[in-house]
């Protein structure tokens, strides 16, 4: 309110308590955002978690086996490329994200030769592409809803310390003035009346 | 034939699961310089990694044919995975499998060694003992690059690239 210029004017008073009024409507739906925000962006987290712990137990159950794909004779790299990450729009909380859907696969033709066990990489690789794909589109989810939730915090901060006080404050600093505007008046009347009633009387 | 018997006990013995003590490189230089060209460019052709289906045969008849068996069985395993069936293994054990990816590749690669065993067993400084002896090295090669460290690495560098970059 410091260095803002408050009008003392009646049509000022209406116009801060209507401001007043709408900060008040919209402080708690503000807070409601910011709830909802949080419980989604906990809500990732949690999933998010719960994906690294099947990777995980991709990687331990294949733990006994992972020693072959150091086989000398086949480059595994060569097997297997991500084409395309495949999402969907989506609003969650109330922000357009992208949601994981599925991965297209590059998976070159494995002839007679290869070894067997380029098949049951290929497998766990595939698993493990399409787990960590999942993870990136949540993280980037979580990105833009954090986004938000700042935007959102900002709002119920501005409202609950700025617009909310000043509001008040300019409403009961017009009513005094008014009030003290009112009085004054109505004391020079009395005091013009007064004069001009012992100049007749005179 | 002198040099043959030259290079065969010039060589080291190769026993199934242990370090080789010699590399492919060595082997072929010492091979190159003991053998015929003829010898040799056969030698070369000679690969426990592929049978017929790119013409380079060993030229012994038992260990091609038991290359294109394992080929085959390796064949019928990925159709009767895809067809959802019991597959009907010519050459390789049924334990096989049941085994996971490394035991699997260590059984196709003990029955090639104990193969090439009995195809060298009575061929005593011939040039079948030379091949016998590469392919077995080869055999000794792969198994011995088989690494836990290594095949993990591997598997990060393919999932997730970013791990490769910090190795």
């Amino acid at each position: 309110m410091a260095g803002v210029k408050i009008k003392y004017t009646k049509t000022e008073r209406a116009k801060q308590k209507k401001i007043l009024k709408v900060s008040q409507r919209m402080l708690p739906l503000f807070e409601a955002m910011e709830k909802s925000l949080m419980a989604t962006v906990n809500a990732i987290t949690e999933r998010i978690d719960e994906i690294r712990q099947v990777i995980d137990a991709n990687t331990q159950k294949a733990k006994p086996w992972l020693a072959v794909m150091s086989d000398a004779y086949v480059d595994v790299n060569a097997f297997i490329k991500v084409n395309k990450v495949n999402t969907k729009a989506v609003d969650v909380a109330g922000v357009r994200v992208q949601q994981y859907e599925s991965v297209d696969f590059h998976v070159m033709p494995i002839d007679d030769d290869t070894p067997l066990w380029v098949d049951d990489a290929i497998e766990l690789m595939q698993e493990q592409l399409q787990l960590l794909a999942e993870i990136k589109c949540l993280e980037e989810q979580i990105v833009l809803l954090e986004e938000e939730l700042l935007d959102v915090r900002a709002r119920v901060k501005l409202f609950e310390n700025r617009r909310i006080p000043n509001a008040k404050m300019a409403i009961r600093k017009i009513g005094q003035k008014l009030q003290d505007d009112e009085r004054l008046t109505i004391a020079t009347a009395k005091v013009v009346k007064t004069g001009k009633q012992e100049e007749v009387l005179v | 034939m002198s040099n043959l018997v030259y290079l065969m006990c010039s060589l080291p013995a190769l026993t199934f699961g242990q370090n080789p003590t010699i590399t492919l490189d060595e082997f072929n230089k010492d091979a190159k310089s003991q053998l015929s060209t003829k010898h040799f460019k056969k030698l070369e052709a000679a690969d426990i990694r592929k049978s017929d289906s790119n013409g380079t045969k060993s030229g012994l008849k038992s260990i091609d044919e038991l290359l294109d068996d394992v080929r085959q069985d390796c064949s019928e395993i990925r159709n009767a995975k895809a067809q959802s069936r019991t597959p009907n293994l010519n050459r390789l054990p049924k334990a096989v499998l049941g085994a996971n990816p490394l035991e699997r590749e260590k059984m196709i690669m003990q029955l090639q060694w104990d193969e090439l065993e009995s195809a060298g067993a009575n061929e005593t400084f011939t040039f079948t003992e030379v091949v016998v002896y590469k392919l077995k090295l080869q055999i000794l090669n792969r198994l011995h690059s088989f690494d836990e460290e290594r095949g993990a690495q591997v598997l990060a560098s393919v999932v997730n690239p970013a791990k490769k970059e910090e190795a």
